[in-house]
């Protein structure tokens, strides 16, 4: 068996100044930096829709709703 | 199985955020009315695009009050018509289909963008409210010109636009004394009626006549000038309505050498 | 007897080595033609034709889509296998058959499209990775893929094989996650090629061999996206693996959820193949109906990729603690950032997030009216196949060199700088790529500008673009020579006792937390089988009964130098031969059976 087990993590042991088991594990840094990254993805999304996207007309839009529109 | 709190916070973050993109790209077909190039044309020959009721002749045509439309071939390695004129405050309806390989018709700088694709038709409905030129450029990979693949639409001010077309035809002898009949053929495109007036110049005589052209119909004319008052010799001439020109040449003889060369020359 | 793989699995170790060198020959060429372009396009250097581009471009993109990726997965599916199941192969023959059948097969491609440079052979092959029809390459420029295709599909029962025989002699044992990766990967490989061989086999190779004279443009390019875009996860998918299996281990700690790993690798099986027609949003003739869906399918398709972000970043959040790491990002610091392996993997992955971001928008449906076919996709893709997936590689090259040669590495400075560099000429890159996407540039043209009209630059100018992107290109490519350099260096090295031990990362939550009905993957298969055949089943047959399954009468487009000049004659003579052909049968034939 190769997948380095608890024993056997013998590798990265040299650096490892603490073992951290699963139910001690909290991922606060993880969460803390996707965070980050969901309100860079909300902003760029709403940034690339509504200001480039929708601010680069002239855009194609369907015949009849606009023959609606004039109505 | 074992999922951590903030690994199930993102989860619903992930699908929240996959949800408004959908939402939003709704928003935009419905709320906004941006249409997707689609399947609502029929198929086309490729090959027989000559004959086609619109791609044999590609060009721009009037169909409502302020709605047109435009049908454009891609070919390697150009666009017809090129330049393509519109006029402003207008919405242009666009159907683009390819005579060889795949292209695209996509108009720089703007949304409007789309796959010409032999045997498919593309439409798209497009508004243009300002004046203005753009250029259209191929960006599909069509050959080894693929780079120089590119055309022109441009928006112009309603004074400026129309969709006239002129033809004028004149004879290329006539003897001192007859007159030089050129017939002029006016086209008008656009739904109104053209009032408009044909000139026709040649040396230093002038003549114009008033037409009026109905809306989606044509026009024939002929104009005359006394041969006599240009004297023998070559005489160029042109023929101008509002912006458009056609011009010929016809020499003044002495003497026609040959009957059958004048053809009608009586009214 | 040591813990290397070379010395556990040494004719495993051999054949990796060949796959692993044939991806690098690959990367070397393709990286060459990478340079020439960039400084060709951005009008730098120039040497040849405008007209040569594209065969430049051809090569660019097969050489480093198809041998350099593919090459080096399959080098890492073996390891993967091997390493995991912890036996050799069954029959290491088989094995050597299908690297051969992989080798000739690129090969043949290669040929085809390098034969495009000279007049010499009557040969080429400029169709770009797409090949649409009816742009015609040469019959070997398609036998040769077909081959190549066919030797991953060998490559695969080899794997399964493995898996089956380790099956029967542990039947209560989970199967491990490398293995598991490596044939959910596998059966999303097989699904998804059926388009490509479709397109190949049904219609192009007999239309480039003259048995057939027309095919159906549409439905080639449809059935190339049923394999285009899932061939993006094929790459994505191994370099998932390492990011799951190796990363936690180089930082130091565990992966933070086996579970959660193997949810997300069944959920690329079921939706990777389902989204192709995103790549046709603005293609006349799909309904936008069927647009709307695809769109779905690939909006859903984030959220594998999302989770693994989150899995990954907590696993080396995790290895950040154990060496001593504090704080909301006080951690990110206490990262072995000195280690080419994990800092290569590490940028490959923040490269990753914004390509993430762009290719979120490339899903949008109506935003493609903004970015289709423009720069922006090129400056996406170098993102993601050009950095996330070929970055990591590079860096896990640092860690299976010596493992299937047994020397140590070269330079491990050399390797650090090389990851760094490549990292920051990307970002040069792509960055001016994706802006000047958005103002219309376009993608594959060989001229930085158009005659009639000039692209307009909000901020900056396009010059400045130019000169990112030339930048860029040049330092990817000194990048790619301090990778070779280490490669080269690495294998005329002696062989060393001092080399890490062939282990991937342990689990914090592992295969015992995972639901068993996760390794069914009959099950899974089924399901992806399913979806596929409702989100191309309509499509398919709505082209078919438009076009016609060989579709309207079009005229092949031979990419030769003197085709340009000779078309309008081909137009003119095969407009007026008339046109018979079995097409017209089969369709009303089909068009009879779906009514």
């Amino acid at each position: 068996m190769s997948q380095a087990t608890e024993e056997s993590a013998s590798e990265p042991s040299a650096e490892t100044i603490r073992e951290i088991g699963h139910d001690e594990y909290d991922p606060v840094g993880t969460f803390a930096l996707i965070g980050l990254y969901f309100l860079i993805l909300v902003f760029l999304w709403f940034f690339m829709y509504f200001v480039e996207f929708l601010g680069n007309d002239p855009t194609v839009v369907s015949g009849t709703a606009v023959v609606v529109a004039l109505v | 199985m074992n999922v951590h709190t903030y690994e199930k916070i993102w989860l619903v973050a992930a699908m929240v955020l996959i949800v408004a993109f959908i939402a939003t790209i709704t928003y935009g077909s419905v709320g906004l009315g941006i249409a997707m190039v689609g399947d609502q044309q029929p198929t086309i020959e490729p090959t027989e695009l000559g004959d086609d009721e619109r791609f044999g002749e590609p060009r721009v045509e009037q169909v409502g009050e302020n709605e047109y439309e435009a049908y454009v071939v891609a070919q390697t390695f150009s666009y017809q018509p090129d330049p393509i004129e519109v006029p402003e405050d207008s919405q242009v309806t666009f159907y683009v289909t390819a005579r060889d390989v795949i292209h695209s018709f996509s108009i720089a700088g703007t949304n409007v963008n789309t796959m010409a694709i032999p045997g498919e038709i593309a439409e798209m409905t497009v508004e243009f409210d300002e004046a203005g030129e753009y250029g259209i450029v191929c960006n599909e990979y069509c050959g080894p010109d693929h780079h120089n693949m590119e055309g022109k639409l441009h928006v112009v001010s309603a004074d400026e636009f129309d969709l006239t077309d002129l033809s004028a035809d004149g004879p290329d002898e006539v003897a001192v004394g007859d007159s030089v009949d050129v017939d002029v053929v006016v086209e008008n495109r656009q739904l109104e009626d053209l009032e408009t007036t044909v000139t026709l110049e040649i040396g230093d005589e002038t003549v114009s006549e008033e037409v009026t052209v109905p809306g989606g119909d044509a026009v024939e004319t002929t104009l005359s000038v006394d041969s006599s008052a240009l004297g023998e010799g070559d005489h160029d001439w042109t023929v101008t309505v509002d912006d458009h020109d056609s011009s010929g040449s016809v020499t003044v003889l002495e003497e026609l050498d040959d009957d059958a060369d004048g053809g009608e020359d009586d009214e | 007897m040591s813990n290397v793989y070379i010395d556990q699995f040494p004719a495993e170790a051999k054949v990796i080595r060949a796959a692993f060198y044939s991806s690098f020959l690959a990367l070397a060429l393709g990286g060459v033609f990478g340079i020439i372009q960039t400084l060709h396009r951005t009008d730098f250097l120039r040497f040849m034709d405008s007209v040569d581009y594209y065969t430049v471009l051809t090569a660019h993109g097969v050489f480093l889509v198809i041998s350099f990726t593919i090459f080096f997965l399959v080098g890492i599916f073996t390891w993967a296998v091997t390493t995991s199941l912890d036996r050799g192969l069954e029959d290491i023959r088989f094995t050597w058959g299908w690297y051969s059948l992989m080798a000739i097969g690129i090969t043949m491609t290669g040929v085809a499209i390098l034969a495009g440079f000279t007049d010499a052979i009557d040969m080429s092959a400029s169709v770009l990775f797409t090949f649409y029809a009816p742009l015609q390459a040469h019959p070997l420029f398609y036998l040769g893929l077909v081959l190549f295709v066919v030797g991953t599909w060998v490559a695969g029962v080899d794997w399964f094989r493995s898996w089956w025989a380790w099956k029967a002699e542990n039947p209560d044992e989970r199967i491990p996650l490398p293995t598991f990766m490596v044939l959910t990967t596998m059966l999303m490989w097989y699904i998804a090629t059926l388009g490509v061989a479709a397109a190949i086999l049904l219609f192009l190779l007999p239309w480039s061999l003259g048995l057939i004279e027309t095919v159906n443009p549409l439905l080639t390019r449809t059935l190339f996206w049923f394999f285009g875009h899932p061939v993006v996860y094929f790459w994505l998918m191994p370099a998932y693996m390492m990011w799951y299996v190796m990363l936690p281990k180089f930082s130091g700690g565990k992966l933070f959820s086996d579970p959660l790993a193997r949810v997300v690798f069944v959920l690329f099986l079921i939706l990777s193949v389902p989204t192709g027609i995103h790549h046709q949003y603005l293609d006349p003739g799909i309904a936008e109906g069927f647009k709307f869906i695809a769109m779905t399918n690939t909006m859903f398709l984030l959220l594998p990729s999302l989770l693994t972000a989150f899995t990954v970043v907590a696993s080396m959040e995790h290895g950040a603690r154990q060496r001593g790491g504090e704080g909301y990002f006080g951690w990110l610091k206490a990262l072995p950032w000195r280690d080419p392996v994990f800092t290569g993997m590490a940028l490959a992955g923040l490269m990753f997030a914004a390509a993430g971001f762009s290719g979120m928008i490339n899903a949008g449906m109506n935003i493609n009216y903004l970015v289709h076919n423009t720069f922006w996709v090129v400056g996406h893709f170098h993102l993601t196949v050009g950095t996330a997936v070929a970055l990591t590689f590079m860096a896990v090259t640092y860690w299976f060199l010596p493992q299937v040669t047994g020397k140590a590495l070269w330079s491990r400075s050399v390797a650090l700088g090389q990851v760094v560099v490549w990292f920051v000429g990307m970002t040069f890159m792509s960055n001016a790529m994706h802006r000047a996407g958005l103002l219309g540039v376009p993608r594959r043209t060989a001229e930085p500008q158009y005659e009639g009209f000039e692209f307009q630059a909000a901020v900056g100018s396009i010059g400045e673009l130019d000169a990112q992107i030339a930048l860029g290109g040049v330092l990817l490519t000194i990048s790619l020579g301090m990778f070779f350099a280490n490669v080269v260096g690495t294998a005329l090295n002696g062989r060393s006792d001092d080399l890490p031990a062939n282990e991937y990362a342990g689990a914090l939550s592992g295969p015992d937390d995972a639901p068993l009905v996760l390794d069914n993957l009959k099950l899974w298969t089924a399901i992806a089988v399913v979806l596929v055949i409702f989100a191309y089943t309509f499509p398919l047959l709505s082209i078919i009964d438009r076009g016609g399954l060989f579709g309207p009468e079009v005229i092949p487009f031979p990419l030769t130098v003197e085709s340009a000049t000779t078309l309008g004659f081909a137009l003119e003579t095969a407009a007026s031969t008339s046109f018979e052909s079995a097409g017209e049968i089969a369709t009303s034939a089909l068009t009879a059976v779906m009514r």
